[in-house]
């Protein structure tokens, strides 16, 4: 039952990666990630809160449970920041923009079919991952290389690519970050106009 | 002049592990072979022996309170036949359990209702939350095995729905606990069955589903003989098909038939596949009506088709038995298997549809379950009536052919019952003259 340890991990990272640090000391981050991980397992009607949870999020990627992971370790102070983090948003969204409006019926295309017989998805993943590597984005190889090792391993119930991939909690984070930073970055240029403009005058 | 700059060891160490580890990948993950349609030969009447025309009907499910639709049958090898459907207080209702009956061939009468799964039971099999459970399917494999494949929601509607499995090794005796097919990416929601598996030469399953989320579609599910997705294939596009049921002709060639969800022609929509279910044709409207409702088709040893469906621009009123050649050119009404004796399918008031449904009861119901027509009678209630009136609906069809050479038709009768409707080859060939 992988799914199920991986419904309470997921839990607790959400949740810890959801709430605000309160100023709390390292020890007592930690602390609160094991408590989280301890309220995953009380269950209510027969199912645990983290099977609730898992019932609306479905399994989530092993790319998602890298940078889950990556992200508790960064609120811990145990990583120092990542490079190359746009990077990894442009690709898990990208991939999600391509994946999910096609899966449902939206192009006469299934995308999601390659990842069942998935060797021309695995040579463009591993020139993909090798690139990433060429520029240094650690995080985006570790997750890439994990999915992929947790694929030969079946450590997940579907027997696709994709689902080890990408997912939509995933997809939607790194969207919604993206487009975050592009009002910030539009935010900035049309300031610093705005005060190229006002200073020649 | 520019200098190239050569990786170190860890760097390349690093390279020649990520290469090694996409070759690894690369080769535990061979591409699905995809096997042949599997044939199976009814056993025909013998030579010199002129088989008698059987057309017999009687009802499968024996509850007198409950909703009942969607119902599905395979035959087992003893002769005797299993049926499942859903029943609860009404479709979507938290307490929908799906159920089977078994039919002894000896008495000719269905025994009594099992029930093979609650939202509970799914909920303990498959570790999340289920709201409702729907649509199920039974099919029996070349290799002995029965497989219910049943549908759930989580979250929302019916778009929302994920495909449940269930195996039995002793003929539906004892099952497995459920566990989720993973058929999408997308939260794993939004795939449906209704139709009748298909089975491959290899053991495989290839079975029929349908999405109504972002857009309404059949798709090819490709299983593995342990039940495992291993491939999907879209069998049409858009947002106007549902439900199709996958007639195989031979090894290759098949024909999937589909309930129309549009709004323009309301007609039965028909493609072909040349491989197998690989690929399909671009799917177009055949001559019968469709009025957005499920239909049912089993391959003749003519090689034409039989089909179940409501023939009707709107309404379910009346359910009718149709023989076509493979063309699909010419169509041939050969029964109509229950109607609503107005025929516009207009309601009745309930003292009038109380007395013909009594009629009805005694007309369908079989010997084992004609003691039950005065309490059904008195537990008529909105399953058939609406403020407007009360109304016929038959529904739903599902249809095989068992290895002894009888067609078997189940259906939703009025969502008060499931009806069970069998025939043979003389049978037809006497309607065909």
């Amino acid at each position: 039952m992988i799914s199920l340890w991986q419904a309470h991990v997921s839990f607790a990272m959400i949740i810890f990666l959801v709430l605000p640090s309160f100023g709390l000391p390292r020890t007592w981050r930690i602390a609160l990630l094991a408590a989280l991980l301890a309220v995953s397992f009380i269950p209510l009607d027969g199912l645990s809160l983290a099977a609730y949870l898992r019932s609306y999020i479905d399994d989530l990627a092993i790319t998602s449970m890298v940078f889950m992971a990556w992200g508790c370790l960064r609120r811990l102070d145990i990583l120092p920041p990542a490079r190359g983090k746009t990077g990894v948003l442009i690709l898990f969204a990208a991939m999600a923009l391509v994946l999910y409006p096609a899966t449902l019926g939206m192009s006469d295309l299934d995308p999601y079919r390659f990842g069942y017989s998935p060797r021309p998805l695995l040579i463009f993943l591993a020139v993909l991952t090798l690139g990433l590597f060429y520029l240094r984005n650690g995080l985006a190889v570790v997750m890439l290389a994990s999915a992929t090792l947790a694929f030969i391993a079946g450590i997940k119930p579907s027997q696709n690519y994709w689902d080890y991939l990408v997912d939509p909690l995933l997809g939607l984070y790194c969207c919604a970050a993206l487009l975050m930073l592009a009002v910030r970055w539009t935010y900035r240029l049309a300031t610093q106009r705005r005060g190229a403009a006002s200073g020649s005058v | 002049m520019m200098r190239i700059k050569l990786p170190n060891v860890p760097a390349l160490g690093a390279y020649l592990a990520l290469s090694c580890l996409f070759a690894a990948a690369w080769f535990v993950n061979p591409a699905n072979t995809h096997s042949s349609f599997a044939l199976i030969s009814p056993v025909m009447a013998v030579a010199g022996k002129v088989a008698k025309p059987i057309y017999t009907s009687r009802f499968a499910s024996s509850g007198l309170v409950d909703f009942v639709h969607s119902s599905a049958v395979t035959a087992l090898p003893d002769g005797s036949l299993m049926t499942v459907w859903f029943a609860g207080s009404r479709e979507g209702a938290a307490d929908v359990q799906v159920r089977s009956a078994r039919f002894d061939p000896k008495t000719g009468e269905w025994g009594a209702e099992k029930v093979l799964a609650t939202r509970d039971s799914t909920q303990q099999g498959t570790r999340k939350y289920i709201r409702k459970l729907g649509n199920p399917v039974v099919a029996l494999a070349p290799d002995n095995r029965v497989w219910l494949f049943y549908v759930s929601v989580s979250m929302g509607g019916w778009a929302g729905s994920a495909v449940n499995v269930m195996v039995s090794d002793d003929f539906g005796e004892s099952w497995s606990a459920p566990r989720q097919l993973i058929t999408s990416p997308f939260l794993n929601i939004s795939t449906l069955v209704r139709s009748a598996p298909v089975f491959h030469a290899d053991g495989s399953i290839g079975l029929p589903v349908y999405h109504e989320f972002l857009g309404k579609f059949a798709e090819y599910l490709y299983l593995s003989a342990d039940g495992n997705v291993i491939d999907k294939f879209r069998i049409s596009h858009g947002n106007n098909s549902l439900q199709p049921t996958v007639v195989p002709l031979d090894g290759q060639r098949g024909i999937a038939l589909l309930r129309y969800a549009g709004d323009t022609h309301h007609r039965v929509l028909a493609t072909r596949t040349e491989d197998a279910g690989q690929t399909w044709s671009e799917p177009y409207p055949l001559d019968p009506s469709n009025p957005n409702s499920s239909l049912a088709a089993v391959a003749t040893p003519e090689h034409g088709l039989l089909v179940a469906l409501n023939d009707l621009q709107e309404g379910r009123f009346k359910l009718s038995l149709y023989g076509t050649d493979a063309k699909m050119d010419d169509w041939r009404s050969l029964r109509d298997l229950d109607k609503s004796p107005d025929p516009e399918g207009a309601p009745f008031s309930p003292e009038a549809y109380k007395e013909i449904i009594g009629r009805e009861f005694r007309g369908s119901s079989g010997a084992l379950r004609q003691p039950l027509e005065a309490q059904f009678l008195d537990n008529l209630d909105n399953r058939v009536c609406k403020s407007q009136g009360c109304e016929f609906e038959y529904e739903y069809p599902y249809f095989i052919r068992s290895p002894d050479g009888m067609y078997h038709l189940v259906y939703s009768w009025n969502n008060t019952f499931i009806k069970h409707v069998s025939f043979n080859d003389a049978w037809l060939n006497e309607r065909r003259k």
